[in-house]
């Protein structure tokens, strides 16, 4: 990757959630997060609920509100630091250049205003066009994802969940942006709907070259549409690689863990483990790697030194005993299937 | 909900599927006896529910046959204890046991879901999402039934506890010999647990038979198109171009439903709608293509 290519770069990002004074520390949700995405990338983040994945998305996108704050870290979007802009400083950058499609569109969009309403509030809210150029520029974008630009004038519950959903992503596509941060924007469609609009965000993206930052807690929903998958445990990221390399090789327990608590619909049907266990509190988080509790593969330094992200046949995997390659195939092959 | 037929086995766990709105749940909700069906019986143990009248009748047959529900956050009671519904369950529906009993029972359902005797001290908001819902399990098994309504009992939990939940249902089938109904528009986890399963569209049944054989060999092209957009890692990406929306259901004419997404669609199919018809020993399906014993490759998956 050179260096121009990058669109958002992120570095040492930690956010806390501030608790009333003598309740405790402030927990952490978001540990020394570092990542970068390139001009036109597909960027999929996994993991469970609780492990700091959308806190991650809100502290990005600046959206963060109290109690939560940024506590550490710098947010690079096209060179410029993020942090510290003030609202007004931001509501430039805001739609034109990096827009959010939130994960419930039932509840994103107002209810009591027409779809059309929404997106000329959007649009008059950075520029002076025309109504002309507010009905063609919105047409245009209904166009794109495939709706019929008379849905313009239906009110959000005229419209099924997936209709909704796609104009959330019509609304974000207004500026045609250079990155766009989705936070499970199909988790309340059903799977005929979800593979649908996920066919359709590839070839937006592929037709307009923005960038994705796409949040899921369904690794499989993304293995074919991403190009880099990051996986997040508790509040931190255990594993960054290339999509399809971490599919066919994951490396990080976890990962691993994760994989296989999926039933498949083909081959035999082979009784599952899961990952025992239950994700951590992040006011009691367990010393030494955080994911050794329900890791078969612990051993006792795991419980005592905390891993860093160390580079591992070319991907980022906080594990230590793939550090030192201790953890052998033969291991791996005994417990997992 | 139209003109809908099946039958549930003992020691069954039969698997509903469908998109939203396509009356999975009304089905769990007319079975639970909360809604009253405009037309047609219920048969329990061979006995109709219209013939259910007093109110003990009622209780024999909610205790029979109860319901665990979507969300382990909003379906127990946050201000009590996690044995407090165990243990009301009891009292009402097992007047004979005594309190000792009574929490013994609760012990004993509690161990049998995989929960600790400790939590039955705690309150809901000391459990995981994952623990919560084996509490919905143990409220259910306290009542000692004979079938479970689970109504999408697994898609608010985490991936990673979602398979704990799946081989506990498996278990009460293989060790406890309830029946369960599981509501899920996942079909990869009703494959996992499930014994046949039903794909419902639109308020009526697609497609019935045995999970494998109806996974193997799809006969209703929206079972296809049901198959083909289910996620695979594992295997190449399938183009399912379909991005047709569910009909709306309210009086519908004559005609199969599916027929504006379906790329096989006849002139019979806008002119009389398709009744379930047996193509195979146990497999049914209702499409007319799919009847005359033509090949049916609407979506590949």
């Amino acid at each position: 990757m050179s260096e121009g290519h990058e669109i958002l770069e992120v570095s040492g990002l930690s956010v806390d959630y501030m608790l009333p004074q003598g309740s405790g520390a402030d927990i952490r949700a978001v540990d020394d997060v570092s990542f970068t995405v390139d001009r036109g990338e597909f960027l999929g983040i996994v993991g469970e609920s609780g492990c700091g994945k959308s806190t991650l998305l809100f502290a990005v996108a600046q959206l963060l509100a109290p109690p939560a704050h940024l506590a550490a870290g710098t947010v690079k979007f096209k060179g410029a630091n993020l942090v510290g802009l003030t609202d007004r400083q931001l509501s430039a950058i805001r739609w034109c250049d990096l827009s959010v499609v939130m994960q419930s569109a039932m509840n994103a969009l107002n209810p009591v205003k027409s779809i059309g309403a929404q997106f000329k509030d959007a649009l008059q809210a950075h520029g002076k066009p025309s109504k002309e150029e507010i009905a063609a520029r919105s047409a245009a974008v209904m166009r794109m994802v495939g709706i019929d630009p008379v849905h313009l004038k239906s009110y959000p519950h005229q419209l099924s969940g997936g209709m909704r959903q796609r104009s959330m992503i019509a609304m974000a596509m207004l500026f045609t942006p250079d990155l766009i941060i989705m936070d499970e924007p199909t988790s309340a469609l059903d799977v005929v709907a979800q593979r649908a609009l996920m066919l359709q965000i590839k070839e937006l993206q592929q037709t307009y070259g923005f960038a994705v930052i796409f949040v899921t807690h369904d690794m499989s929903l993304i293995s074919h549409f991403s190009d880099r998958l990051m996986v997040m445990y508790a509040g931190q990221i255990d594993e960054l690689g290339a999509t399809r390399t971490i599919f066919a090789r994951p490396l990080h327990p976890y990962t691993q863990g994760l994989l296989e608590a999926f039933p498949s619909i083909h081959g035999p049907r082979v009784p599952l483990k899961g990952i025992p266990g239950n994700p951590p509190d992040l006011a009691l988080i367990p010393s030494g790697c955080r994911f050794h509790p329900r890791c078969p593969h612990a051993v006792e330094r795991c419980t005592v030194t905390a891993p860093d992200l160390y580079p591992v046949d070319g991907d980022l995997v906080r594990c230590l005993r793939r550090q030192d390659g201790s953890l052998s195939s033969r291991e791996e092959g005994s417990l997992s299937r | 909900m139209d003109d809908v037929s099946f039958s549930i086995g003992e020691h069954e766990i039969v698997a509903l599927a469908g998109e939203s709105g396509s009356g999975k749940s009304t089905i769990a909700r007319v079975l639970a006896r909360i809604y009253q069906p405009t037309s047609g019986q219920v048969y329990f143990e061979g006995k109709p529910l219209s013939a259910i009248r007093s109110r003990r009748d009622g209780l024999r047959y909610a205790s029979l046959v109860p319901m665990v529900f979507q969300d382990p956050f909003a379906s127990i009671n946050p201000v009590f204890r996690a044995q407090h519904g165990v243990l009301r369950i009891l009292k009402l529906h097992r007047p004979e046991l005594s309190a000792k009993q009574r929490l013994d029972e609760a012990a004993r359902v509690f161990g049998v879901v995989g929960l600790g005797a400790d939590m039955l001290q705690r309150f809901p908001y000391e459990l995981s999402g994952g623990q919560r819902q084996r509490v919905g399990f143990a409220q259910a098994l306290a009542m000692r039934p004979k079938l479970i309504l689970a109504d999408e009992p697994v898609s608010m939990l985490d991936v990673s506890i979602r398979i704990g939940l799946l081989n506990l249902m498996a278990k009460l089938r293989d060790e406890e010999g309830v029946s369960i109904l599981y509501i899920t528009h996942d079909i990869a986890s009703a494959r996992y647990v499930a014994d046949r399963l039903i794909v419902m569209y639109a308020g009526q049944i697609a497609e019935s038979g045995p999970i494998e054989e109806v996974l193997t060999a799809p006969k209703h092209p929206y079972t296809q198109l049901l198959l083909s957009a289910v996620p695979d890692p594992m295997a190449p990406l399938s183009q399912v171009t379909d991005r047709g929306e569910p009909p709306k259901v309210v009086d519908p004419a004559p005609g199969c439903r599916f027929r504006w997404r379906c790329p096989l669609a006849i002139e019979q199919c806008s002119a009389v709608t398709p009744a379930l018809a047996e193509v195979r020993p146990n497999h049914e399906v209702a499409c007319h293509v799919a009847q005359t014993g033509a090949e049916v490759r609407a979506f590949a998956s």
